[in-house]
């Protein structure tokens, strides 16, 4: 199949991939661009586990289509670690209450947390409990990972 | 390799959800005209994708192998909501993301308002659209009970010419309607609420982000204990989401009394058409349909009496 050039930034640089017009995102992430943070769990939008920031809202990588986002600034994982290599307040937050077990969906979890306190600096937990509703964590490690998230919050 | 349920053939088939396996042209049209120029080129195997949170599966699942995509997320024309003077128009590629922002600033619309929020997942509220919700037509479409209380119409747009019509007249059966593969969808419109009408709208799911086995809107403009018009859609009932008339008929002009309700909810589970699949039993939502009923209707009543 023929291929088409898209351009876009991943986490700040700027990337050009040839790409076949069925190819998804998260593939492109994995395999191509060498960051598997994004993750593959169903495939069919009911995990969340692939979720990355697209023109800073969080989409299902695996059901986008990598000549739809020509030109997007995409942000994964790997972006949210600062230069010199420290993780993101929320990342800590993570490790510091136990809400990694398996670690497979946490990239999803922590992308989302970013979103929601971006959008809102003091979430309620009902808040935080509703904007990840979308993402399974197969640990079941829930408790631990909206404790992390509200540790996150400024203070009102 | 995965194991999926295929809601068409209501067996678990083992498919490859990591890759998408059919091949297929690719078009970013920038308008509307050149969007219907392609649609009318690429011939009925041509697929219109907007959000692609359905059409993405569908393929993945191989339910569908179109060979040519037209992106349409890319067609300013197409991306709007609008408040005019008789109506509220909605463009076929508003986000359900954007339509919450604004109902949440609007305040009149509620039950849309509350349809919305149920899509619970948030990626797929940035991600899917009303025009998409509607032109996959599935029976449980989240959009389509409010929709249809608001009266709502949809332009379908060709080539050469254009049609309105109103919601209950687009859906044909499940994932089917009335639009050609040649018309495209360009939006929605809400006649302009009255004041005085009360909305609400609810689902019944398994989990938070799952499609409903059940869903309700009420629409009532009432005089004080006098419902002057009842409007009622439910969903996932019958092959489309439908106006439930016969209940209507029971309410409309009268003074509102809880065994009036009562009754209308009978009626209601009289009239629906639900079948037994893997989300409910046809029993289970013959039963439920007249308590869901009858909560969305007090939501509606109060809201509409200005106690809400």
């Amino acid at each position: 199949m023929k291929k088409t050039e898209v351009s876009f930034t991943v986490n700040g640089e700027t990337h050009k991939v040839n790409v076949e017009t069925n190819a998804l995102l998260l593939n492109v992430l994995r395999d191509d661009l060498g960051l598997t943070g994004p993750k593959y769990g169903c495939g069919t939008g009911q995990c969340g586990g692939c979720t990355v920031l697209v023109n800073g809202e969080p989409v299902l990588s695996c059901l986008t289509l990598a000549v739809a986002v020509d030109r997007a600034d995409i942000v994964t994982i790997e972006g949210l670690s600062k230069p010199d290599g420290s993780l993101d307040l929320i990342q800590e937050a993570f490790l510091d209450h136990g809400a990694i077990q398996c670690g497979f969906c946490t990239p999803g979890m922590v992308i989302l947390a970013k979103d929601l306190l971006k959008r809102k600096a003091h979430p309620s937990e009902t808040e935080i409990r509703e904007h990840i509703v979308g993402n399974i964590c197969r640990c079941t490690g829930y408790v631990s990972i909206v404790k992390a998230i509200k540790s996150c919050r400024k203070k009102p | 390799m995965e194991g999926v349920f295929s809601e068409k053939t209501g067996k678990g088939i083992a498919v490859n959800t990591r890759i998408l396996t059919t091949e297929f042209k690719y078009f970013v049209p920038r308008t509307l005209r050149e969007a219907l120029r392609l649609i009318d080129q690429n011939g009925p195997n041509a697929r219109v994708i907007a959000g692609g949170t359905d059409l993405l599966v569908q393929m993945k699942l191989e339910v569908i192998s179109p060979d040519c995509l037209i992106n349409i997320m890319k067609i300013p024309e197409l991306n709007f909501i609008k408040m005019e003077k008789d109506s509220l128009r909605i463009g076929a590629t508003a986000k359900w993301s954007e339509i919450l922002e604004f109902c949440s600033r609007d305040r009149k619309h509620a039950a849309l308002y509350e349809a919305v929020r149920s899509l619970g997942k948030v990626q797929v509220r940035h991600m899917g659209t009303i025009g998409g919700n509607l032109c996959s037509a599935s029976p449980a479409a989240d959009s389509a009970p409010a929709l249809l209380v608001y009266n709502g119409r949809v332009k379908l747009v060709r080539a050469r010419g254009e049609r309105i019509l109103p919601l209950d007249k687009y859906f044909k059966g499940v994932n089917e309607t009335v639009k050609t593969a040649q018309e495209l969808m360009t939006e929605i419109r809400i006649p302009s609420i009255r004041n005085g009408l009360g909305s609400a709208f609810k689902k019944l799911t398994r989990v938070g982000t799952d499609i409903s086995k059940i869903s309700c809107a009420v629409a009532i403009v009432r005089k004080g204990r006098v419902c002057v018009s009842c409007r009622v859609a439910m969903g996932a009932v019958a092959p489309v989401p439908m106006r439930m008339r016969g209940a209507e008929e029971l309410m409309d002009g009268e003074k509102v009394e809880a065994s009036l309700v009562e009754e209308m909810g009978h009626r209601i589970s009289a009239e629906i058409k639900p079948i037994t699949d893997i989300r409910s039993t046809a029993e289970y939502r013959r039963q439920v349909a007249v308590v869901l009923f009858k909560d969305v209707f007090w939501m509606a009543w109060k809201r509409a009496g200005g106690e809400e």
